[in-house]
């Protein structure tokens, strides 16, 4: 079931004594309470500098989070993409922009109230939800479902789902062609 | 082992997180960021789904992959747009872009 980083960690720790499945647990509730807790400093801080920051520290530790669901590919993949890319990106666009000296200005806007309460709402309704429904559990004898590997994911790549593969090459290649037309200076 | 249900309440929570700022942000550069926030628990969701209830040759990832790149091509877009608007109109706030509105 666990996969060979995270298993390496917990043998690391398990030599000072404490149980593999407990520290396998703990880093996962101490990563996704992170991911919280940058995730709602993006949307909470006022300088929008930091705001890329913490989105940058969110998607780290979304990574992490992949890595207990055996998507090793996915995390480097989510580290190199949004990390290295999009935030860089973001970090540009609010240089290229916004005074970002300036934390006076106030970032939310009327509706702040309102909006807390429908995510609120939302997020109790999905837990709720996700709480009552009694999930499929694999047969923990049978289970040792190690998840698709790099192989696994190239070889659906090129074979089953190799039309949608096209398609994202060629919205690439449109975004790529409309961010310079529209980025462009017209003289 | 971490039940199933702990990783589609982190993939909610961050959706609600991420929802709230994109209603609430003035500014559109923090609009596309709450995005970016959403769509990362959907990949969260999906990726949860393929291992708990394992799909087809690793389905969801490679949707994953597929969500990450769509990603990517919308901040590029957004971001762009962004600028042009800011170089055309010197605002960054989206209450000011109202010339489409009479």
């Amino acid at each position: 079931m666990m996969n060979g980083l995270i298993r390496q960690l917990s043998d690391i720790v398990n030599n000072y004594g404490l149980p593999q499945d407990f520290v396998v647990q703990a880093s996962f509730y101490v990563l996704a309470g992170l991911a919280c807790a940058f995730a709602f400093g993006v949307v909470a801080m006022r300088n929008i500098f930091h705001c890329a920051v913490s989105l940058a520290l969110c998607l780290f530790c979304i990574a992490g989070v992949y890595l207990f669901l055996n998507a090793e590919f996915l995390a480097v993949v989510q580290v190199i993409i949004y990390v290295g890319a999009i935030v860089t990106l973001f970090l540009f666009a609010i240089m290229l922009t916004s005074n970002i000296k300036d934390r006076s200005i106030r970032q939310a806007n009327s509706q702040a109230l309102v909006s807390a309460v429908v995510a609120a709402a939302i997020l109790s309704f999905f837990i709720y939800i996700i709480m009552g429904n009694p999930w499929k559990i694999p047969a923990s004898g049978t289970a040792a479902h190690a998840g698709p590997g790099l192989n696994d994911i190239g070889r659906a790549l090129m074979s089953s789902y190799a039309l949608p593969f096209e398609f994202i090459s060629l919205i690439l290649l449109a975004a790529l062609v409309g961010a310079i037309v529209i980025g462009k200076v017209k003289k | 082992m971490i039940p199933q249900s702990h990783f589609l309440i982190l993939g909610a929570a961050l959706f609600a997180i991420g929802l709230y700022g994109a209603l609430t942000r003035r500014t559109a550069i923090g609009i596309l960021m709450s995005i970016e926030l959403i769509l990362n628990a959907a990949n969260i969701n999906l990726i949860t789904f393929n291992k708990f209830l394992g799909g087809p040759d690793g389905l969801g990832q490679v949707f994953a992959l597929f969500v990450m790149a769509i990603a990517a091509a919308s901040a590029v877009i957004g971001l762009v747009l962004v600028i042009a608007v800011y170089r055309n109109m010197k605002t960054i706030f989206t209450e000011n872009m109202n010339i489409m509105k009479w």
